[in-house]
């Protein structure tokens, strides 16, 4: 089981990282993050879970996925 | 794992803690502590306010309440989670755990049976919400939760303005409507003051203020909360058994009751002929109050049956 895997009552689920912006101006950045068994109910649940501005853009990404060059303290 | 004495160091510089890595034992254990509590009284808001949210007297103001029941569970979604990556297993924490044992505040064990009671709560309960977040999410050490605070303050603000409109409103509009509004403020004023816990003389040691987990004490937060409803309930002109005092030049609350003093819950009074002590409250808040073991259950029975209805399935 890898960091960003975690087991629900369906079965195992993995984490997405929610990114958003919410003018063209601004850069996307991190939201927050949602854990669930597919992309299309990641989909649905950022949506949800995330709803605290009227968003330009929203995309999430498997955590997985995030290749890491360094972290905070490794730099 | 950092040595005690590089960990204290970062602390005190102000730097955020970003992973365990980052911890130490204690820390990690407090802050575990802190987002359960946060994440327990975020999720028991939804059940409290879904009961009379079905109160609501029209079409759009139950979507307001609806709308501030899912904020709700979204702001407990972001502690749980950030538990989960602590390494807690978020279902059995929402799902398996003793009623008794989550640890949100006493007054969502009092029900909310009507929509004043309701826009009371979003005036007072999210208020005392509001402070004690707000503190957090200006002071806390641990990035992912300072991070995560962001959406919930924009949305707290939210709740707190469909209270205040709304305790606005009934009261302008007079007659039994601002009696009943009286009523609510009456019993759910003292509550809202038991919020932020035992005073300061009381509570010898803050781990969470040392680990600065949070940065006000609780008579600190107290004073914030009566500074911003006392002013307004006597603006829209509800009463309230506090007053405003100048002491050294500065502004100072002090409420008109003995604290603590007995609280009826079944019929939601308070007597102020009679003080009790810590002690009494503890008990009280350790006993939980009447609609603990049926808020839980609201939302641990359906996630049992789905569990089992899964199981047949596969």
């Amino acid at each position: 089981m890898s960091g960003s895997t975690y087991k629900r009552v369906s079965g195992e689920a993995v984490e997405y990282e929610v990114f958003a912006r919410k003018a063209r101006i601004d850069p996307l950045h991190l939201v927050g993050s949602v854990v669930a068994p597919d992309a299309d109910l990641a989909m649905a649940y950022a949506r949800a879970t995330y709803d605290e501005e009227r968003w330009c853009e929203m995309a999430i990404v498997r955590k997985d996925d995030v290749i890491r060059l360094w972290a905070p303290g490794e730099a | 794992m950092p040595s005690s004495a590089e960990f204290d160091q970062m602390i005190k510089s102000g730097e955020l803690i970003e992973s365990t890595s980052e911890m130490t034992p204690e820390y990690l254990r407090e802050l575990k502590h802190t987002l359960v509590v946060s994440g327990d009284t975020e999720l028991i808001s939804a059940p409290a306010y879904y009961l009379a949210a079905k109160r609501a007297p029209s079409i759009n103001a139950f979507m307001t309440g609806i709308a501030i029941i899912q904020d709700e569970l979204a702001h407990a979604h972001i502690a749980y989670h950030i538990l989960e990556e602590l390494g807690e297993d978020q279902e059995n924490l929402i799902f398996s755990r003793d009623p008794k044992s989550f640890r949100y505040p006493y007054a969502f064990d009092v029900p909310l049976e009507t929509w004043t009671e309701l826009v009371v709560a979003n005036g007072f309960y999210d208020q005392a919400g509001f402070c004690l977040l707000g503190d957090i999410h200006d002071k806390c050490s641990y990035g992912p939760w300072k991070r995560g605070l962001n959406k919930v303050m924009l949305e707290e603000n939210f709740h707190l303005r469909n209270g205040r409109t709304w305790m606005k409103r009934i009261s302008a509009s007079g007659g039994a409507a601002k009696d009943e509004l009286q009523r609510a403020v009456d019993w759910m004023f003292p509550l809202s003051v038991e919020w932020f816990g035992l005073p300061d003389d009381k509570k010898m040691h803050s781990t969470q203020l040392e680990y600065r987990l949070k940065g006000l004490t609780n008579d600190q937060l107290r004073q914030w909360w009566l500074s911003t409803v006392v002013p307004y309930c006597e603006q829209i002109g509800v009463k309230v058994p506090a007053h405003k005092e100048t002491r050294d030049g500065k502004d100072v609350w002090e409420l008109d009751y003995p604290f603590p003093c007995e609280f009826d819950a079944e019929h939601k009074r308070w007597d102020f002929e009679h003080p009790s002590t810590w002690d009494d409250v503890l008990a009280r808040w350790r006993a939980r109050g009447p609609r603990n073991a049926e808020m839980v259950a609201m939302f641990q029975e359906e996630f049992h049956n789905f569990r089992k209805a899964h199981h047949q399935e596969s």
